[in-house]
């Protein structure tokens, strides 16, 4: 990837840049200054990543992206059911098209796997719900070595009447950095569900701009972050209610502890005309550490004269009355905290319409609580 | 002697509040513990249950001959302490029947027995919730969350029934409740009483004493305790008030 097209992902203007990087301007500005080599596409996974990614109900209809490159080798789409076309541009543009949707979810895997030095991959993904109910995981993992730094841009068109289901899960290692730029499109009547769930990284920007175009068009942006050691997490979400009798539910919650840094900037902006419209926005932090730090910034912008809106964002720590009463009941201290902090982060998860997918999250959520103190 | 408190003096942000408490409490006896605002009793119970913030400038707190003030609060509670909270915290999203099962079996396990599973668990619980007329329905809400004051209450004495301490101490359990509330309350720690069983009942009012008849009453005042007697002596302070003990104290002391 040419410098011209990283510019390009991280904003058009200088002041556009500067305001959107203020909080990851350091963490960007070291990414941009490393050498980086292409990514070898055809890299052998591990045992461990092969196990990670086999989530057994999706099965069949698993995606693999290695190091940005569509990899046949270990992509499994054996039960992809004929409604579900994918065309490749090129190893590294993939287009899906779901002309009818389906019960079971379509898997896309990202892997950044390390070369024997720093290395970089880009990839580019877009995809179509033409009609009906679909589900969409997007899971990127890594394996630890060498840096490896990808960026991933994608699109989502969802037609009238459409419901897509999207699971977004990062769990990647503190060498690996990504760079996601997404963009939704939602037409009329239709319905995207977006549930987010992201641990580690040495720099993981999320960027999603939701644009409801079409009349009574909704979406759900629901996510959480955990961190820990040096990860720093930086989420962007920017929904646009372009239209009339449309609902906009943002919900994100983010822990980080030692020294970590998590960045939750959340946009809404209701455009003039799009009366009639909802939007809720809710962002709750945790500090765990004295050196971890959070910034939140709700940003609501309107523009229509009948609109319902409400937002709300804090940065906090545990409570150590509640700490002392699970304490008091004979729950240890480690313990304690761990219950609260899943607690905290669980319901981000309620009411996923994917009951597996919402055991996996949990699970995932779990593995990353500090492992000495177990879970009661 | 199951507790021995000798000269207590306790410091809470640089001010002290207990300021030389002494008190013996042995296996099987009900002790409650009356007094004015400010005299100190809430002190008494966060300090026995290992609440952070409170100094102990002088003194001891034995249980069982072993010191209790060195103990981690998890530890003295699965050693046999507990406090029913005068107010219970609301934890959002720990859902109550969780709780319980996770307290129960960090207790079971810190004392090298076997855990229970969910089925032993169940059972224990709907025999307690019997006694309590607390409905199920409460052990699927987060703990406290939207409880009412009496709820949470009996949810307090509920967890006292589930996890059968040796040493129960009951802070104000009876404020904020009616009638009704205050004899279930009453009935459920009466169901608890044993000769392996003591209890501490802090109480501004001499009413709950009249459904928890205590083998001894003590008043504090101003950090320490003034005077002990027997259950006929939360009666004379119903009918003379604080103010009476404060006089007798003064006349002591000059």
């Amino acid at each position: 990837m040419d410098a011209v097209a990283l510019d390009d992902l991280l904003g058009s203007s200088a002041r556009e840049r500067e305001e959107s990087w203020r909080y990851s301007k350091n963490a960007i500005r070291a990414l941009t200054q490393q050498t980086f080599a292409t990514a070898p596409p055809d890299a052998t996974l591990s045992a461990e990543t092969l196990q990670r990614i086999d989530l057994p109900f999706t099965r069949g209809r698993r995606i693999v992206i290695v190091n940005g490159a569509y990899s046949q080798r270990y992509s499994n789409i054996g039960e992809l059911v004929s409604t579900i076309r994918l065309h490749h541009e090129s190893a590294q543009r993939l287009k899906i098209t779901i002309s009818t949707g389906c019960a079971d979810p379509l898997h896309l895997v990202y892997v950044s796997a390390p070369a024997g030095s720093a290395s970089r991959w880009q990839a580019d993904c877009e995809v179509e719900l033409q009609s009906g109910s679909a589900g969409l995981i997007e899971q990127h993992v890594g394996e630890a070595g060498a840096d490896v730094f990808g960026t991933l841009t994608s699109q989502i068109t969802l037609g009238p009447g459409t419901v897509l289901r999207a699971t977004m899960i990062s769990d990647i290692p503190d060498s690996v950095s990504l760079l996601r730029k997404g963009h939704c499109t939602v037409g009329n009547s239709a319905v995207f569900a977006a549930t987010h769930a992201h641990f580690g990284g040495r720099l993981q920007r999320i960027e999603s701009r939701i644009d409801l175009v079409g009349t009574k068009s909704s979406c759900s942006s629901r996510g959480v972050f955990v961190l820990r050691g040096r990860e720093h997490v930086d989420v962007h979400l920017d929904v646009r209610h372009n239209a009339r009798d449309t609902r906009s539910n943002v919900f994100w919650r983010g822990v980080a502890d030692q020294r970590s840094r998590g960045i939750f900037h959340g946009a809404i902006t209701v455009a003039a005309g799009a009366d009639g419209a909802d939007a809720q926005l809710s962002n709750k932090n945790l500090l765990l550490s004295a050196n971890a730090e959070i910034d939140t910034q709700p940003v609501l912008e309107i523009y229509a004269d009948e609109v319902k809106a409400s937002h709300g964002a804090t940065v906090g720590q545990l409570d150590e009355r509640v700490l002392f009463y699970l304490r008091s009941r004979g729950i240890p201290a480690a313990a304690a905290r761990n219950l609260l902090i899943a607690a905290f982060c669980r319901e981000v998860f309620d009411g996923m319409a994917i009951d597996v997918m919402r055991e996996y999250l949990d699970a995932a959520l779990v593995a990353r609580l500090p492992a000495d103190a177990g879970m009661p | 002697m199951m507790l021995k408190i000798d000269n207590l003096h306790v410091r809470v942000a640089g001010k002290e509040i207990l300021k030389g408490l002494t008190l013996g409490v042995k296996a099987g006896e009900v002790h409650a513990i009356m007094g004015p605002n400010g005299a100190g009793k809430s002190t008494l119970g966060n300090v026995l249950a290992g609440r952070a913030g409170y100094e102990i400038t002088q003194g001891s707190v034995e249980y069982n001959g072993a010191n209790l003030l060195a103990l981690e609060p998890e530890q003295r509670a699965a050693e046999g302490v507990f406090l029913a909270f005068q107010y219970p915290v609301e934890i959002a999203g720990v859902n109550n029947t969780y709780f319980l099962k996770a307290a129960l079996n960090a207790q079971r396990k810190y004392r090298g027995e076997a855990e229970l599973d969910s089925m032993q668990f169940l059972k224990s619980v709907r025999e307690k919730l019997r006694v309590l007329h607390i409905s199920d329905e409460l052990l699927h809400r987060a703990v406290n969350a939207g409880f009412s004051g009496g709820e949470k209450k009996r949810n307090e004495i509920f967890q006292m029934a589930l996890l059968e301490p040796k040493l129960a101490i009951l802070d104000e359990t009876d404020s904020g409740l009616d009638i009704d509330a205050m004899k279930l309350v009453a009935d459920g720690v009466n169901a608890m009483r044993d000769p392996q069983r003591a209890f501490i009942v802090i109480t501004h009012y001499q009413r709950l004493l009249d459904y928890i008849v205590p083998d001894f009453v003590h008043v504090m005042v101003d950090g320490r305790i003034v005077e002990s007697g027997d259950k006929s002596l939360a009666l004379k302070l119903e009918e003379h008030g604080y103010a009476w003990i404060a006089e007798r104290k003064l006349a002591g002391v000059a």
